[in-house]
C-alpha cells in the first residue's frame, strides 16, 4: 500500500486501467479457446454419428436383429466384427461390446488404423443404462481421443440393448486446428494489450496534462508571482472547471494584494512628509540653529505638529484595522436626542467659535457603537468645518427613511467636484479643495467614516455641489 | 544669522506646500548664507519668479494647484535655465525620469537629509557657473586645500588630524560666526555623537598649539558662549 500511495495518480490510474484489460482480454480469449474445443467436440461427434447411424441400421437388417423379439439374443463374434470393421476408418476405430462390458470384436486391422482405448467402465454403464449419447475424451498413448459409446439396439427406441459400440478418434488434426487458432488469439490479445496499454496510458496523460498545467502553475504562485494564470483548454471537465475557479481565486487574491500595497505605499507616503520635516528641522537645529532661541522657537513648533500628525495618522490607521474585525463592534440601543445632547459639547469644541446647529429629528431609537458613532460625526464635522468659510453655519440633523434613521452633516462651503466626490472615499485621497481652517488633512476621514458606517449596516453618501456645498448622510438600523 | 559680508547671496527660491519643511529649509538656508524666498503653491511660485531673479529652485513635486512637474516645464518653457531641484516623497524611478524629462537637474526623495540638500544644491550652483567655490580657503598665512586636505602656514605644512581639519575647514568657512561647543561638536563629530561637549575644548587647544596661535588669537574663546575665528586682517 506504500509503494501504491507513492505513485502519481498518472501511474496508478494507468496499473489500474492495465490490470483491468489484461483481466477483461485473458478472461474472453480464454472464454472464446474453450467455446471453440467444444464446438469442434460435438461437431466431430456428431460427424461420427452421423457416419454410423446408417452403417448400424444396415448391420441390424442385415443380419435379423431388427425385428428379433429374442431376449436373451446372444452376439455372435463374427457378425460384431463386421459391424467394427466398417466402422473403423483412417482416424476411427470401432469396438463392439456385449451386455456385459467384454470387448467381443475390434475393428483394427491395419497397422496405421489407430488403437481403440481400453472402455471405461463407467461411461460404459451408463451406455448399457440405457443413455444414447455418452460421448467422453480420453488418452491412447499419451495422444487425445473422443471416444463415443453408442448402444446396440433392435429397434431405435427399443428398450432392449444387446451391446455398445464404442467408437474412438483421434483428435490430433483439432488440436492442431486449435493451436493455431489458439495462437491466433494470443497474438491477437497481445496486439490489443498492447495498443490498449498504449492509448490507456496516452489518454490518461492526456487528460491529466491539465492538472499537471495546474500544478505548475501552483507552484510558481506559491513562489510569489501572482500574475500568473493557469491557461486550460476550453474542455468542461472538472479540471478544466477547477482551474476557471482557480484563476478567479488568484485574480481576487492579486486584486486585494495590490489595493493592499497600494494602501501601505500610501501610507508610507503619508509618514514622509512629517518625518522629512521632522528630520529637516532637527538637523538645521542640531546645525546651530539651537544657538538662536527664535529658530529653536519657530522649528520645535513645527516639529510639534508634525509628531500630533503622525500620532493622529497612527490613529486612524490603528482604527482602519480595527474595523476590520467586526468584533470590535459594540452595538447597543442609542436615543439619539439624548446622544446628540452630550455630543454638541465635543462638536463645540472641534467647531470654536463658529456656527453649529443640532437640528433635533424624531425622536428615534437606532442600533449602534457610541463610539463609533462619536468618531464618524466628528469626521464629518471637521470636514465640514474645514472645507467652508468660517461665516458659514455647519447643520447636523436626523431624519426617519424606510427602516433606517439617516443622519446628515451639512455645510456651505466650496463642495466638491466630480473627480474629488468620486474619490473621496478612497484611504488617502485629497480632493484639491484648499483648506479653510485647520491643519491639512491626511486623507483618510472620509474612507474610515465609510468603514464605520458599514461595520454597523449603514450605508453613506455624499451630495455635494461645487460652490454651494457638501452634505454627507449615513443611514443607522433603528432598534 | 548669516555672518556673510557678501551682499550678492545666491537667492534661493523654495516652492514647497507643507509649513514645516519650508520652516526648516528657510531657517536652514539662510543660515548657510543663502537669500531664501519661501512659496507655497505653483502659481505663487511662478509669479515669484517673474519679480525677481533667482539663481537655484527647490521645487516639491506635489503642490495644492500645479503639478510640481508641470510647474518645472513651464520654467523650461520660457527658457530659463535656472537649476531645478526637485523634492518628492515618490521613490518610483518612473517619477525620477518623469521629473528629468521635465527639466528639472536633479532630484531629491523626501526625507533627506539637510547635509545632501546642501551638498546637492552647492554642485548645482558649481555646476550653473553661479558661484566658484576655489579648492582652496585662505585667511592670512593659513591655506586649507580642500582636495589634498593639506592646511600650510607661511608654505609650511603642519599636520592636523581629521576633526581639526574639519573645526578649521567650519571656521574659514564663517569667518566671524560664533559656533557654541554643542553646535561644533555636531558639525564635526555628527549629530549622534554622545560624549560631552569638554572634548571640543581639547580639541581647539590642539588646534591651536599646531597653528601656533597665540594672543590675539586667531580661533578666539567667546566667554560663556563657544568660539569663533577671526582671520589676521593684513592679508597679503
Ligand atoms: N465637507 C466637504 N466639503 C468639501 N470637500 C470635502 C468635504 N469633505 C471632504 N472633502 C474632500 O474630500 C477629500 C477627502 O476627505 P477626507 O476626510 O477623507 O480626508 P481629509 O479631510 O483631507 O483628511 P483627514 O480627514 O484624514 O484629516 C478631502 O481632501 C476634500 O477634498
Ligand atoms: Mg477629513
Amino acid at each position: 500500500m506504500r509503494a501504491w500511495d507513492k505513485l502519481s495518480l498518472r501511474a496508478r490510474l494507468g496499473l489500474l486501467y492495465t490490470v483491468l484489460l489484461v483481466f477483461s482480454v485473458v478472461l474472453v480469449g480464454c472464454y472464446s479457446y474453450w467455446n471453440i474445443w467444444q464446438l469442434f467436440i460435438s461437431n466431430k461427434s456428431s460427424q461420427l454419428r452421423a457416419r454410423a447411424k446408417p452403417i448400424i441400421e444396415h448391420w441390424l437388417i442385415d443380419n435379423d436383429l431388427a425385428n428379433s423379439d429374442n431376449p436373451h439374443l446372444k452376439l455372435n463374434p463374427q457378425k460384431a466384427f463386421i459391424l467394427a470393421r466398417d466402422l473403423t476408418s483412417r482416424d476411427t476405430v470401432a469396438i463392439v461390446l456385449n451386455q456385459k462390458g467384454d470387448i467381443i470384436a475390434n475393428g483394427k486391422r491395419l497397422p496405421e488404423e489407430p488403437e481403440a482405448p481400453t472402455p471405461d467402465k463407467h461411461y460404459l454403464r451408463r451406455a448399457l443404462a440405457g443413455e444414447n449419447e455418452v460421448t467422453y475424451r480420453s488418452q491412447v498413448n499419451g495422444k487425445p481421443v473422443l471416444v463415443l459409446l453408442i448402444p446396440l439396439r433392435p429397434q431405435p427406441a427399443s428398450p432392449r440393448i444387446f451391446g455398445v459400440i464404442q467408437m474412438s478418434t483421434l483428435l490430433t488434426d483439432i488440436r492442431e486446428i486449435l493451436f493455431h487458432h489458439g495462437a491466433m488469439l494470443v497474438s491477437l490479445v497481445a496486439i490489443i494489450l498492447i495498443l490498449g496499454i498504449g492509448t490507456g496510458f496516452w489518454l490518461i496523460g492526456a487528460s491529466l496534462k491539465d492538472l499537471q498545467v495546474l500544478l505548475v502553475s501552483c507552484d510558481q504562485i506559491s513562489k510569489g508571482n501572482l500574475s500568473q494564470r493557469v491557461s486550460v483548454k476550453n474542455h468542461r471537465d472538472e479540471i478544466s472547471r477547477l482551474a476557471v475557479s482557480f484563476n478567479r481565486m488568484i485574480e481576487k487574491l492579486e486584486a486585494t494584494f495590490a489595493s493592499q500595497q497600494r494602501f501601505v505605499a500610501n501610507a508610507a507616503h503619508e509618514l514622509m512628509t512629517p518625518l522629512t520635516g521632522l528630520r529637516g528641522s532637527l538637523e538645521v537645529l542640531l546645525r546651530g540653529a539651537q544657538d538662536d532661541p527664535s529658530a529653536m522657537a519657530r522649528l520645535s513648533k513645527g516639529m510639534y505638529r508634525e509628531v500630533n500628525r503622525l500620532i493622529r495618522l497612527c490613529e486612524q490607521l490603528l482604527g482602519l484595522s480595527q474595523l476590520e474585525s467586526s468584533s470590535n463592534v459594540n452595538k447597543q440601543p442609542i436615543v439619539l436626542s439624548e446622544f446628540f445632547n452630550e455630543f454638541k459639547a465635543d462638536a463645540q469644541v472641534l467647531a470654536g467659535g463658529r456656527s453649529l446647529t443640532i437640528q433635533q429629528g424624531p425622536c428615534v431609537k437606532v442600533s449602534a457603537d457610541p463610539d463609533l458613532l462619536k468618531q464618524i460625526l466628528l469626521n464629518l464635522l471637521s470636514n465640514a468645518l474645514r472645507y467652508s468659510p468660517s461665516e458659514t453655519p455647519v447643520v447636523i440633523g436626523w431624519k426617519l427613511v424606510v427602516g433606517e434613521v439617516e443622519i446628515w452633516v451639512s455645510d456651505q462651503g466650496q463642495g466638491m467636484d466630480a473627480e474629488t466626490l468620486s474619490h473621496a472615499f478612497e484611504p488617502f485621497y485629497q480632493g484639491k479643495n484648499t483648506v479653510v481652517s485647520g491643519d491639512k488633512g491626511i486623507g483618510l476621514g472620509l474612507s474610515l467614516a465609510k468603514s464605520m458606517v458599514e461595520a454597523q449596516g449603514g450605508m453613506i453618501r455624499i451630495e455635494s455641489e461645487p460652490g454651494k456645498g457638501t452634505t454627507v448622510s449615513f443611514t443607522l438600523p433603528l432598534k | 544669522m548669516s555672518t556673510d559680508k557678501n551682499d550678492n547671496k545666491i537667492k534661493i527660491l523654495v516652492i514647497e506646500d507643507d509649513p514645516v519643511i519650508t520652516e526648516f529649509l528657510c531657517t536652514g538656508l539662510r543660515y548657510e548664507g543663502y537669500e531664501v524666498t519661501p512659496r507655497t503653491t505653483g502659481k505663487a511660485g511662478l509669479d515669484a519668479l517673474q519679480q525677481a531673479t533667482f539663481d537655484l529652485i527647490i521645487l516639491d513635486v506635489m503642490l495644492p494647484d500645479i503639478d510640481g512637474f508641470e510647474v518645472c516645464q513651464h520654467i523650461r518653457n520660457h527658457a530659463s535655465n535656472i537649476p531645478i531641484l526637485m523634492l518628492t516623497v515618490k521613490k518610483a524611478i518612473s517619477d525620477r525620469v518623469r521629473g528629468l524629462d521635465s527639466g528639472a537637474d536633479d532630484y531629491m526623495t523626501k526625507p533627506f537629509s539637510f547635509d545632501e540638500l546642501l551638498a546637492r544644491i552647492r554642485a548645482l550652483l558649481r555646476r550653473s557657473g553661479r558661484i566658484h567655490e576655489s579648492k582652496r580657503l585662505q585667511a592670512g598665512a593659513i591655506v586649507l586645500d580642500l582636495q589634498t586636505r593639506e592646511v600650510t602656514k607661511d608654505g609650511k605644512k603642519i599636520n592636523l588630524t581629521p576633526t581639526e581639519f574639519g573645526l578649521l575647514e567650519l571656521f574659514m568657512r564663517h569667518p566671524h560666526r560664533v559656533f557654541t561647543r554643542e553646535t561644533l561638536l555636531n558639525r564635526v563629530l555628527g549629530y549622534d555623537y554622545d560624549g560631552g561637549t569638554n572634548i571640543i575644548d581639547v580639541h581647539i587647544s590642539h588646534l591651536r598649539s599646531k597653528l601656533g596661535d597665540r594672543p590675539p588669537r586667531l580661533i578666539r574663546t567667546i566667554y560663556a558662549v563657544g568660539y569663533a575665528f577671526y582671520p589676521e586682517e593684513t592679508s597679503t
